[in-house]
């Protein structure tokens, strides 16, 4: 193969994605003529408020070679304490929300990271206490929004964007810069991409683990605030689907799940990929669970396709070096 | 990035801790003392729920035995099943709901179409095995358990979905009232539950599939090595979870007589949790159907407790969820003290 340019080279993590991205929107544009033009350009935005802050949070633990089961009931608690407190207004009531998933997430990571416990085995079990917190918190009853004039603002649209839209870019954004340019992010990074290698190398792989889960449970608990005011309401059982999505969308998108690669771009298109997708399906009239199947389908595709590839990588590099050192490289 | 000793790794996850059985210090003080540390979870939840038991007059009502073991039959008979997969190294599944709910609605409308009711039951575990041997390919071929399984359930209930359209199934009169029959005045799920953790625990301890289930799991680049066939392994893992996931699904489906998409969407994260309270290792090589068995129980019972003194179903949520997290962080104590 020949050798890219380097900053060609930083580009080509995004190449398999952002094709499948494009082929996507050829296939809604023809096959959809109402998501033509700027409404394309809406449902993708529409998508950035729940899933896509919800995929880039979980994304981080990804990278850093956790996972965080608990965002969809993250996200429930985000939603009914938003509305528990929706008096102070739409601003304060999200930040609670944004800061009780702070709080849970710094308490998650910390437990995971000073217990050295697999992320999945102890997420399974937040999944289930954060559930019931919703519910205790909402009195196992669906809370309705009570001042709906705090909320008007989230339903306008200013060309395809709305506000809980620009939120969540400028979360990816912020996001973005924070994995690739300061010294946490890196940490985070080098995490994922060897744990050893990075305790050797001087991470502090604590603090890169609380880190990382905090920030996946604050995005959940902000991605709940928000959608519970722009419904109205706020039910103790929503989101079961969100943890699906989250994961659809970071790994469609070209984040491993073994850590260390990717970054919030990927998951940007993932997020973009999935809201065509869904997008199309509701313009179509399609129930909801179709469009899960359609995620379920496409994840395990893009899955599939992902390990094939790493194999041929694999197999590649065993012939180019004869002598056969190479195991498996890490992706 | 290329590790020349990746070879020789024991753990492809990047974790720390090595989980292979012959990890233990040489200086354990002495065997029951070890045995008794490594029950310590356990006990401390039998010991939590006798006191729970002994403020809750209504407990030990015949009815009531009867209602906690009905409850735990169901999560116990995927929960055994499941042990498989973890046992395998492969954590546990997530489309443990959707597929139960498949097994259900498929039970009910075959004998809602007047099929045969033998025939109906085969078909419905054919089906589910089906199901299980498409997920045991992909994980066998390298994917990730959590991510196959996920995109498996979402699969499922959409596909369900748009068969059903959403509806209720009925049984239309059939008669399956042999499923909720108590023979001798207990429940049937209760005797496929005993006969399901009876076999596992033969199948895990007495069989040559068994031992390879629980080698792949301890140490997957030594088995590997050692010639053990890894894809087969894997996906009997799965095939057995599956069959119990058909008895469960239609055992549900008989009992209530109708199913929707609704149906068991609990079930994933109860038996996840029921698999973590019994004490078998996530990460694989550690554990046993009856352990499994017993999580079950435990969490059935705690939430009968919780239910008979009145709690809200959210402080329930939070206490079984409490309960899967102290275990957790209990065994998570005792592993590192046995490696360091």
């Amino acid at each position: 193969m020949k050798r890219l340019t380097p900053k060609l080279g930083r580009l080509l993590p995004y190449a398999g994605p952002a094709t499948v991205l494009i082929a996507v929107w050829i296939a809604v544009v023809i096959s959809t003529p109402s998501l033509r033009g700027e409404s394309g350009g809406y449902v993708i935005a529409l998508n950035f408020e729940l899933v896509g802050l919800v995929a880039v949070g979980v994304a981080i633990t990804m990278v850093a070679g956790e996972l965080d089961l608990s965002v969809g009931s993250m996200a429930a608690v985000g939603g009914v304490v938003a509305i528990k407190v929706s008096n102070a207004g739409l601003v304060p009531a999200v930040l609670a929300a944004t800061l009780a998933g702070t709080l849970v997430g710094t308490l998650q990571g910390y437990l995971i990271a000073r217990l050295k416990i697999n992320s999945l085995v102890f997420t399974i079990g937040t999944l289930i206490v954060l559930r019931g917190v919703a519910y205790v918190i909402a009195r196992n009853e669906p809370l309705p929004l009570s001042n709906f004039g705090a909320a008007d603002i989230l339903l306008q649209r200013w060309w395809f964007l709305t506000a809980g839209s620009i939120v969540a870019l400028a979360v990816f954004v912020v996001l973005g810069v924070f994995m690739s340019s300061t010294r946490f992010g890196r940490e985070v990074r080098a995490l994922g991409g060897g744990r050893t290698e990075a305790e050797a190398a001087g991470v502090r792989t604590d603090r890169a683990i609380v880190l990382a889960f905090a920030i996946s449970a604050t995005c959940a608990g902000l991605a709940g605030g928000l959608a519970s005011f722009k419904d109205g309401s706020a039910v103790p059982w929503a989101y079961p689907d969100l943890l699906l999505s989250g994961v659809a969308a970071a790994l469609i998108g070209g984040i491993a799940l073994a850590g260390g690669r990717g970054t919030v771009w990927n998951v940007a298109i993932g997020v973009a990929i999935l809201g065509l997708l869904s997008g199309a399906l509701t313009a179509h009239g399609a129930q909801d669970s179709l469009s899960q199947l359609f995620t379920g389908a496409l994840l395990l595709i893009i899955a599939t396709a992902e390990l094939g590839g790493r194999r041929l990588r694999a197999r590649r590099l065993m012939r180019d070096r004869s002598f056969g050192l190479a195991a498996e490289p890490d992706a | 990035m290329t590790k020349p000793e990746a070879m020789i790794s024991f753990s492809d996850e990047g974790t720390t801790e090595p989980v292979a059985p012959g990890a233990e210090p040489p200086r354990s003080p002495s065997p029951v003392r070890a045995a008794l540390v490594a029950r310590a979870p356990l006990l401390f939840l039998v010991a939590l729920l006798a006191v729970a038991i002994m403020v809750t007059p209504e407990f030990g009502t015949a009815a009531n035995v009867k209602a906690i073991l009905a409850n735990a039959a169901i999560i116990g008979i995927v929960a055994v099943g499941t042990t498989f997969i973890t046992l395998s190294g492969n954590m546990v599944s997530l489309a443990v709901s959707q597929s139960g709910m498949l097994a259900a609605v498929v039970f009910l409308s075959c004998v809602g179409h007047g099929w045969n009711q033998v025939l109906a039951v085969v078909v419905v575990i054919a089906l589910l095995v089906a199901v299980g041997i498409a997920q045991g390919g992909l994980v066998a071929a390298g994917l990730n358990p959590i991510v196959v399984t996920l995109a498996a359930g979402a699969i499922v209930l959409g596909v369900v979905a748009q068969l059903t359209g959403g509806s209720t199934i009925t049984s239309h009169g059939a008669d399956i009232g042999w499923i909720a029959s108590t023979p001798l005045g207990i429940p049937l799920s209760v005797y496929v539950f005993a006969a399901v953790t009876g076999l596992a625990t033969v199948l895990t301890g007495k069989t040559v599939l068994g031992r390879r289930l629980t080698l792949l799991g301890a140490n997957r680049s030594s088995a590997d090595f050692s010639g053990l066939p890894i894809a087969r392994t894997t996906i009997w893992a799965f095939v057995l979870l599956s069959v119990g996931i058909a008895l469960a699904g239609i055992l549900v489906g008989g009992g209530l007589l109708s199913a929707n998409l609704d149906t068991l969407n609990t079930l994933s994260i109860d038996v996840a949790a029921a698999v973590l309270v019994g004490g078998t290792a996530i990460q694989g090589g550690d554990g046993s159907p009856l352990r499994s068995a017993v999580g079950a129980c435990v969490i059935a019972t705690a939430n009968n407790v919780m239910l008979l003194n009145g709690f809200s179903l959210g402080v329930r949520q939070v206490g079984s969820g409490l309960t899967v997290l102290i275990v957790v962080v209990m065994l998570a104590l005792q592993r590192g003290r046995t490696v360091r």
